[in-house]
């Protein structure tokens, strides 16, 4: 046993000492949550574009109004010109385009009614209408704006009062009134979109979890590589104290991994409850050691590095198509029986209780018994079959 | 003859069906160097991994201290350093931890397996760069740890495969004072080489092998004997007579 722990941090030392190594493999939890997070996660608030053509050339109400557009959060302004915006809408680039004709601030400034236009296929499109009514927004804020300046003026005219002291007044009423709205809208959000996390995050994590196969594949087949294999088992190093120390040291390294993938799904789609997080570490672990011993399993069957790429990449993947990782088997199947017969079904089923159906470590009797049951056998087997396969060669 | 230390019996080892060991018996005694010499592919690396209980032999069996290979491995392991044909050694590693690590996998506590380490660094030469990683070695350097760690622990028997290939006249003397020094300790040593002058000058006794089979075993002055005046023959007139002067691949 002692041995045993000497093989597993001599292994972690040289994991720690590798610095390139350590970095990719710190790495890549990060990168594979970034992808979730870019499918799955992150703000869900729209963000489009609006497309204008001004004919309004210096039009002073028409800069206010492109300027309030430009100041909407969700929104970029593109300026066109006129046959542009005709022939983009013609091929169908554009679904929609606000049209600001000439004279419009001028009509603005001499009462008369005036006039702004969308241009648009069809409906708009569900972007184009989502654009359009916040244009709408801004435009029924500025109508308010005339129409209060406008009554104001009415009202005071011939009272005395100065009528640029009046626009002023009002003016600052206007944005103090819109600093400090009587009514006030917030958007505040609580997690991203929660189905899609549900449903594929333990998927993910299972698949990411069993990658761990090739780290256990590699703590041998890189011995057998090196010629420090055979070297070991002329010391007093017994073949069960390796595969037990090597065991040990590929536990932990895909345990680190999988943890940070974890705790960034934590920390960012608040989808667990702290015990459901420590849940889902205990099954990660389980796992992870589960998968450390697959690995084991393969690296003693194999003479090369590439025997060993192949069979764990083909075990891989027969695993998560039985397993049903990403779609739901229905019962009664013949892939609901084969998948029986894949641990992937099992971690799967684990996390998704957790993650997705708020079960507790209480219900997972028979995931756990079988994953720590392939813990078990993999160890066994895997001393059995590297003595039978490495003595005669 | 003194006792045997290592007994040999009718070892055979094929590999796919292609006899790499055809028939091996001998006996090494406690405290003889014994060397082993033949051509590429003669099948002494063969006889060495078998010894070392890394391979299992088709047939036959071998003692090592009493022990047999077959019954008790664990024992026999214990009792055996091993210096393999080919580098092994973790080469993001400094000298000496790879020295203290397989130090502590032969039963050195963590303060025995340093001593041990940095007196074999100092045999070989090697103190001011204890701390160096291995891939920062020369391919001379690397081969002087690879025997370095063959010391490391308490054997009683040493394997040495080739173990002064690609070292230099300085380090190789060293070497041999070192070898002697262990023999005359008690150490009982087979040493594998294709240098006749060094076979000449550091073993008690010579086996030639050919073909998977001994075809001599004696005296470095009884082999010469047997073919003249051993002042005037040489090892290497014996090992071109007995085995032949065709190439071997
Ligand atoms: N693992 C193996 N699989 C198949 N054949 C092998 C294996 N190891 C050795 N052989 C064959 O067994 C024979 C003896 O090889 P061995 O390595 O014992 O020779 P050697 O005397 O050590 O040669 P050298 O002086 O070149 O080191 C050779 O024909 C070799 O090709
Ligand atoms: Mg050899």
């Amino acid at each position: 046993m002692k041995r045993a722990l000497i093989v597993a941090l001599r292994e972690v030392r040289t994991y720690l000492q590798d610095k390139a190594d350590l970095a990719f493999s710190l790495l890549l939890p990060i990168v594979t949550f970034a992808l979730i997070y870019g499918a799955f996660g992150g703000s869900e608030l729209f963000h489009g574009t609006a497309y204008i053509v001004n004919e309004d050339v210096n039009g002073t109400y028409t800069e206010k109004l492109i300027e309030q557009i430009g100041q909407e959060k969700s929104l970029d302004v593109e300026l066109l010109s006129r046959t542009d915006a005709e022939s983009k809408l013609g091929r169908s680039d554009l679904n929609i385009v606000l049209f600001i004709p000439a004279g419009f601030s001028d009509k603005l400034n001499t009462n008369q009614p005036a006039e702004l236009t969308f241009l648009q296929r069809g409906n708009g499109g569900q972007e184009g209408q989502i654009v359009a009514s916040i244009i709408r927004g801004v435009v029924s804020k500025l109508n308010q704006e005339f129409s209060v300046l406008d009554q104001t003026k009415q009202i005071l005219t011939g009272k005395g009062i100065v009528t640029e002291q009046i626009a002023i007044t009002t003016q600052k009423f206007l944005e103090r009134e819109q600093e400090y709205p009587l009514i006030e809208v917030k958007e505040v959000a609580i997690g991203s979109k929660p189905n899609m996390v549900n449903q594929f995050l333990p998927g993910i994590i299972t698949m990411y979890v069993l990658f761990a196969i090739n780290i256990g594949t590699a703590a041998i087949v890189e011995e057998r590589r090196r010629g420090t294999l055979e070297r070991l088992l002329t010391t007093h190093l017994s073949p069960s104290e390796l595969f037990f120390g090597k065991f040990m040291a590929s536990a932990l390294r895909g345990f680190i991994q999988t943890f940070i993938l974890l705790a960034l799904s934590y920390a960012v789609f608040h989808i667990f409850t702290p015990l459901s997080f420590l849940e889902c570490l205990l099954i990660a672990f389980l796992f992870t050691m589960a998968c450390s011993t697959i690995g084991l399993v393969i690296a003693s069957l194999s003479r090369t590095q590439d025997a060993a790429t192949w069979i764990g990449v083909t075990f891989t993947m027969a695993m998560t198509i039985f397993g049903g990782t990403f779609f739901t088997i229905s019962k009664g199947s013949a892939l609901y029986t084969l998948s029986k017969l894949s641990i992937n079904t099992y971690a799967n089923n684990a996390f998704k209780t957790l993650i997705a159906e708020g079960g507790h470590i209480s219900d997972l009797g028979l995931e756990i018994g079988v994953i720590a049951g392939v813990t078990i056998v993999g160890l066994v087997i895997s001393r059995f079959f590297f003595k039978a396969v490495s003595k005669g060669k | 003859m003194g006792e045997a230390f290592l007994a040999v019996k009718d070892i055979y080892k094929s590999f796919n069906g292609q006899k790499a060991v055809n028939g091996v018996s001998f006996t090494i005694d406690k405290g003889e160097i014994f060397g082993l010499l033949g051509p590429n592919g003669a099948g002494k690396t063969t006889v060495i991994r078998i010894l070392s209980t890394v391979l299992a032999a088709d047939t036959g069996d071998a003692t090592v201290g009493g022990y047999s290979l077959r019954k008790n491995p664990a024992e026999v392991r214990d009792l055996v350093g091993v210096c393999p044909q080919d580098l092994a050694l973790y080469e993001d590693l400094s000298a000496l931890d790879n020295l203290i690590f397989f130090g502590q996998l032969e039963g050195l506590n963590g303060r025995e397996a340093k001593a041990q380490a940095m007196s074999h660094l100092a045999l070989m030469g090697l103190t001011e760069r204890a701390k160096g990683k291995i891939s920062k070695f020369s391919g001379g350097m690397k081969r002087r740890i690879n025997l370095a760690i063959a010391l490391m622990g308490n054997s009683k028997l040493l394997f040495l495969d080739e173990p002064t290939v690609g070292i230099d006249p300085q380090s190789r003397n060293n070497i041999f004072e070192t070898i002697r020094g262990l023999r005359d300790k008690g150490m009982t040593i087979l040493y594998t080489t294709h240098y006749m002058e060094e076979a000449n000058r550091l073993c008690d006794r010579i086996a030639i092998m050919d073909g998977g089979k001994f075809v001599a075993m004696d005296t470095p002055q009884g082999l010469k004997r047997q073919i003249g005046d051993p002042d005037k023959v040489t090892l290497e007139d014996i090992f071109l007579k007995l085995t032949g002067r065709s190439l071997r691949d």
